[in-house]
């Protein structure tokens, strides 16, 4: 069994008293048009800017104060972030501040990683993510993940693609089929690898490796798509793909993606987060947030003249 | 004005050449590496070499390195026996009228003449012993005689040798006054002559009327002769001579018991031709010219019996014209007219109805020759035997393999050959004519190895049939090697097969646990701990084994067998009581292991000291596997009532109650899986609805119910197909489970899984490990589990690092001494049965080695069992090599 890292409502106070205690400002800066980075990174409890519209959406998954500890390194700080349902969001933010850290979170798929400690929660349409009652394995079924790098098992594309199902124990072989059919049409792969759905999917080029991750993905009909940075490896031409794919699986799925790339964001995404240092520093339609940024750094990142 | 040289960007300037100390450096490195890879294999190769140089001799084919043929001196009448001397410089040519003539056979010079009728009573009967010297004769007056006849050795000062001696070179022989000298290599002076001593005769029976004496064989038995006589009158006779010293006079007495075997004079119409005396003088073989023969048991000299009458010459006319026992007297060498040999010895097949079980058996034919056999002679120390033709010609037989060695004749003469001998150092045979003596030095090399005696069974004396047999050295020399390979490398099989069914499935579930469920922290001891156990000294091992382990585990042989069940139910049903605990507490309980407290919480110490132990889940199984123990324990006693007839050892002997336990024990893993399987396809469909609409608690109440329905199940299948099979008559004692010995296979299997655990475990878990994390994570962000994720990605993934830890377990189960030397009970046995011993090829050369004189049979075969060793290892490794390659294949794409 992977593990819980479940922290005791006690214990988060206790370990927050003790940032409190050690660091000097605390306090929310209150003049935020003039709000620099020096002054985010300062602060533990930064209060995000959120956007209204965030608000009119229906979310599917609710981060509540989340913070989260590698060790004694605190990775993530108080993030409260609704996520809408149906939509793409897209998480930027340079290197290092912990896009994939919630990402990854969101599954509890970080729970192997040795000395995790988490504090608050998430809610997955309503029901907690991190409760002690949750089942893992459950959880993590009604989500789907695409990786950075392209991740096929080494077996046929078609037991890649029905992977999800073949856990599940299904045996028919007509489900079976059909499924791996629509997953790879949904990932826009089908009429490239049809003839050839049993050789071995590590004999795909990497865009074609990272669209069969999606269809399996999309086999296992999860409710929420994460996808951690799909592009990264991948050439322009495959990554023109991947868009397209992501243009077409909106309103489908939800999905949640991180992203270092911003036209990628901007092309893509219904929804933008801004991230810096572990904090959510600005969040909003990505129109907004490309075009009209409440904030200074947000606007400085999106410009491009820092990260 | 000198330029600066331009800084760059971190203010140093990089020196572009590459300085000659990294280039001599690499350079040394890439020889060194070299060097090092050439020289390794060139090691591996001239250790294949050097096996290969010693083994090879073996095969070599015996030849005749000369001939030699000189007249025979003296005409005396018929040759009734011929001798020669160890040097090979003497023939003794013994006359039908007890005249011994010796001639050198160097110039064919006559040298003595003595005589074995000192009293002028006609010989008319003799027995000469096996390797010269101990003689029998028979008088015409019925009187008998022992007697030495054989030849002196001396070594002289020179001024003791006559003057024609004293000069002579190293290798030069002459003769003087039918003397041979000659100066040894060491450069010492020898001396040989002929020495021959007669005893005072024993005077015959008064009631055989002085009867001449007809045939006579004698024996030595506990060096008192033991000797049969027939006479004229058809008296047949066994007596045995006691000789006494007394220790305080020294004067020497004999004293002769007698006993009369019941012959009948008109059991053939002709006179016997051939009165043979076995051995130990237990039995007494009477034989015609057609090969009719009656065998009497002399096991009681009081009442000797007839046990048998038989021919000798079976489905055909011809006649026995030579009849000899070899050394042992054991197997009887049969000659006939036509020239036909043939091999006999006693068996003792089931259900023989003869006084002492045993009836004579035909066990060997060998190549015959081209005319009647007319003499047979055997080596003293080996199972060789000359055979004499009537064409003038002779031959050395290994009688074991049934080949024949060499075959050589005098030139141009057609006379039958009259007697032959071997000579003493198995280095040269000798045939005598009426005319001519031929003398061949010969070289047999290893005449008792052929590569049908190794690898297919070969008849041995004594033995009811041809089997594989491996027993280099008996005390004496008149035992017959065996030298069948077969025995040791099934040893070496039944060693490697149950220390792997013992150690694989552990040591790769263990690997498969420690890399993919066990928290790193907890895996962080875990792993150099079962590394350690690699650091124990098989030896130590071994030794545990068979002084603390054997003798334990014969005491608790119910309980042990109980263990194999109750361990792994054990297990199972602490998996399913786990789940019967509420679902928070069960991951509340997980969490303790999992999650470290954190510094500023206020830790209970027995929460800390779980933390340290890895958790509940893994304190629990080692309160499981306590308690599996503790049930064995319980229920060795009733399970040795109910399967075992209340007592597991005479049980196993098959002395009592039925196959019904062995079957039970044998079927149950099957009838497990059939238990499995029906619960799986009958009763889960029922009860699926059922799981689907109840709480967690339920399902897993509900589990547990399955789980004993399915063990019952389990027992109810075994009794009833062990039952089944036993009412049919099957009864597996007798071949996979028999009699039990305290150092057998279950436990060399067990103490060597232990040895082979630590290798396999760790390769694989290195092997588990190094599968990359983002199939881990792919895999579970699937949804599956970390089994599901194990046994479909991880397993297949690693599957050719797995397969290498099992090859390298097995290279060392195969090769593994000292375990299996001191656990294995060492005795070269062939039996499929687990409660039995074995000695494999590697212990085998660890205990021979030493005693086998250098170069020898026995020495050589050693390295050719090391040769064996070596090329199973070296298949075992190739395949394996060949098998993970294509493994890789598959894996290095990712
Ligand atoms: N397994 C880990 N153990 C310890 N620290 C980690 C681990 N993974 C990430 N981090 C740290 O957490 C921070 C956030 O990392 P990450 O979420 O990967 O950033 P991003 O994806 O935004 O580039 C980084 O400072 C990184 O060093
Ligand atoms: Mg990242």
């Amino acid at each position: 069994m992977g593990t819980n890292p479940v922290m005791d409502k006690s214990m988060t106070t206790t370990e927050s008293d003790l940032n409190t205690a050690a660091t000097t400002s605390v306090t929310q800066p209150d003049d935020r048009d003039q709000l620099t980075l020096e002054q985010i990174a300062a602060c533990d409890n930064f209060k995000s800017e959120i956007h209204d519209s965030l608000y009119q959406e229906t979310s599917i998954i609710n981060v509540k104060d989340f913070n989260l500890w590698y060790g004694t390194k605190q990775a993530l700080f108080n993030i409260n972030m609704p996520i809408a349902e149906g939509q793409v969001t897209a998480l930027v933010g340079p290197s290092g501040c912990g896009k994939s850290t919630l990402l990854r979170s969101v599954n509890r798929i970080n729970d192997l990683i040795d000395g995790l400690h988490i504090g608050g929660d998430m809610l997955l349409n309503g029901t907690s993510i991190y409760d002690k009652s949750v089942d893992v394995i459950e959880l993590r079924k009604r989500m789907g993940m695409v990786f950075q790098k392209p991740n096929p098992f080494p077996m046929s594309i078609f037991e890649n693609v029905v992977y999800s199902l073949r856990i599940d124990g299904e045996r028919n072989k007509g489900v079976l089929e059909e499924v791996c059919e629509r997953s790879l049409r949904g990932a826009a792969l089908w009429d490239e690898v049809k003839d050839r759905i049993h050789e071995s999917a590590l004999g795909l080029s990497g865009g074609q490796q990272q669209r069969l991750c999606i269809a399996r993905a999309i086999a296992a009909e999860p409710e929420v798509l994460l996808m951690d940075e799909p592009c990264s490896a991948l050439d322009p031409i495959a990554t023109g793909k991947i868009e397209d794919l992501v243009e077409e699986l909106r309103g489908e799925y939800t999905i949640l993606m991180v992203t270092h790339n911003m036209q990628q964001a901007s092309r893509a995404s219904n929804y933008t987060a801004f991230m810096y240092l572990g904090r959510l520093v600005e969040y909003g339609p990505t129109r907004d947030i490309f075009t009209n940024p409440h904030l200074r750094p947000t606007e400085d990142y999106i410009s491009g003249r820092f990260g | 004005m000198s330029q600066e040289p331009k800084t760059g960007f971190t203010g140093r300037r990089r020196v572009r050449r590459t300085s000659k100390m990294v280039k001599y450096g690499d350079m040394m490195a890439r020889t060194c590496i070299t060097v090092g890879g050439v020289g390794t294999i060139l090691a591996v190769g001239l250790v294949c070499v050097f096996l290969t140089w010693k083994v090879l001799p073996l095969f070599q084919s015996p030849k005749v390195e000369s001939a030699k043929v000189v007249q025979v001196e003296a005409n005396h009448g018929k040759i009734i026996h011929l001798d020669l001397d160890e040097f090979r410089n003497i023939s003794m040519v013994v006359y039908e009228d007890g005249t011994v003539v010796t001639q050198d056979i160097a110039t064919g010079k006559k040298l003595q003449e003595l005589t074995l009728v000192p009293d002028g009573k006609k010989l008319t009967a003799w027995s000469f012993g096996i390797g010269g010297k101990h003689m029998m004769l028979g008088y015409e007056d019925g009187s008998t005689r022992v007697g030495d006849l054989g030849f002196s050795v001396r070594f002289l000062e020179k001024s003791e040798a006559p003057v024609a001696a004293q000069e002579l070179e190293i290798g030069d022989v002459t003769a003087v006054d039918g003397v041979i000298y000659s100066k040894t290599p060491e450069g010492q002076l020898r001396s040989q002559f002929a020495k021959l001593t007669l005893e005072d005769p024993i005077a015959p029976d008064k009631d055989s009327n002085g009867s001449a004496i007809r045939l006579i064989d004698h024996t030595i038995f506990n060096e008192s002769p033991i000797y049969v006589t027939l006479n004229d009158k058809g008296d047949l006779k066994i007596n045995r001579i006691t000789r006494k010293e007394n220790w305080m006079t020294g004067k020497v007495t004999f004293s002769v018991s007698q006993g009369d075997l019941p012959y009948d004079t008109q059991s053939h119409a002709d006179k016997p031709a051939y009165l043979k005396l076995a051995g130990l003088g237990d039995s007494v073989l009477v034989s015609w010219k057609d090969g009719f023969s009656q065998r009497f048991d002399t096991r009681d000299f009081n009442k000797p019996v007839l046990a048998e009458t038989l021919d000798l010459t079976p489905q055909s006319n011809h006649t026995i014209t030579a009849l000899q026992f070899m050394n042992g007297r054991n197997t009887l060498i049969v000659g006939d007219s036509s020239g036909e040999l043939s091999a006999w010895f006693r068996t003792k097949p089931e259900g023989t109805e003869t006084s002492d079980g045993a009836v004579l058996t035909k066990a060997h034919s060998l190549p015959s020759g081209n005319a009647a056999a007319t003499a047979i002679a055997v080596s003293s120390r080996s199972r060789m035997i000359v055979v004499g033709f009537a064409d003038a010609s002779a031959a050395i037989y290994q009688v074991t393999v049934g080949n024949q060695l060499v075959h050589a004749g005098i030139k141009d003469s057609k006379d039958a050959v009259q007697a032959v001998a071997m000579a003493p150092k198995d280095n040269g045979m000798m045939a005598v004519t009426n005319k001519q003596i031929g003398m061949w030095n010969v070289d047999p090399k290893y005449p008792a190895i052929t590569a049908g005696a190794i690898f297919l069974p070969v008849w041995y004396e004594g033995y009811a049939e041809p089997t594989h047999v491996w027993q280099s050295s008996a005390g004496t020399d008149d035992s017959e090697p065996k030298y069948g390979l077969y025995p040791l490398i099934f040893g070496t099989l039944k060693a490697t097969f149950y220390s792997m069914l013992f150690g694989l499935p552990i040591a790769i579930l263990a690997a498969v646990y420690t890399s993919e469920f066990l928290h790193p922290r907890v895996k962080a001891w875990v792993k150099p701990t079962i590394e350690l156990m690699a650091s124990l000294p098989s030896v130590v091992l071994g030794f545990l084994a068979a002084l603390v382990f054997a003798p334990f585990f014969e005491k608790f042989v119910p309980s042990m067998l109980a263990c194999v069940a109750t361990i792994p139910l054990s297990f199972l049903l602490g998996a399913y009581l786990w789940q019967l605990l509420p679902h928070e507490l069960a991951i509340r309980l997980d969490n303790i292991g999992d999650i470290a407290p954190s510094p500023t919480e206020k830790v209970n110490p027995l929460r800390m000291i779980l933390f340290k132990l890895g958790g509940v889940r893994l304190v629990c199984l080692f309160v499981m596997f306590a308690l599996s123990l503790v049930a064995a324990l319980a229920l060795g006693t009733p399970i040795e009532h109910l399967l075992f007839a209340g007592d597991v050892k005479r049980w196993l002997d098959g002395q009592i109650g039925n196959g019904i336990g062995a079957w039970m024990i044998l079927l149950l893993p099957l009838s497990g899986l059939a238990a499995a399987f029906v619960i799986s396809r009958v009763v889960n469909p029922k009860v699926a609805a059922y799981g689907d609409t109840r709480t967690r608690g339920k399902v897993a109440v509900l589990d547990l119910a399955k789980f004993l329905l399915a063990c019952v199940l389990t027992c109810i299948i075994a009794y009833a197909v062990s039952a089944l099979l036993n009412g049919i008559g099957w009864d597996p004692r007798g071949s996979y489970v028999d009699t039990y010995v305290q150092r057998n296979a279950l436990i060399v299997g067990f103490v060597m899984g232990f040895a082979i655990i630590p290798i396999i475990y760790t390769i694989a878990e290195d092997a588990l490990s190094a599968v990359p994390t983002h199939l881990r994570s792919a895999s579970l962000g699937a949804g599956a589990t970390p089994w599901q994720t194990a046994t479909r990605i991880i397993m297949p993934t690693a599957m050719s690092g797995l397969f290498s830890a099992m090859m390298i377990g097995l290279g060392r189960a195969v090769g593994e001494t000292m375990i299996v030397l001191m656990a294995a009970g060492n005795t070269p046995v062939m039996e499929m049965n687990i409660f039995n011993g074995f000695r494999t090829l590697a212990a085998n050369i660890a205990v021979e080695l030493p005693e086998a004189p250098k170069d020898g049979t026995h020495f050589r075969m050693l390295f050719l069992a090391a040769l064996t060793l070596f090329a199973m290892t070296f298949v075992v490794n190739t395949i394996a090599e060949a098998v993970r390659l294509r493994f890789r294949k598959k894996a290095i794409q990712l």
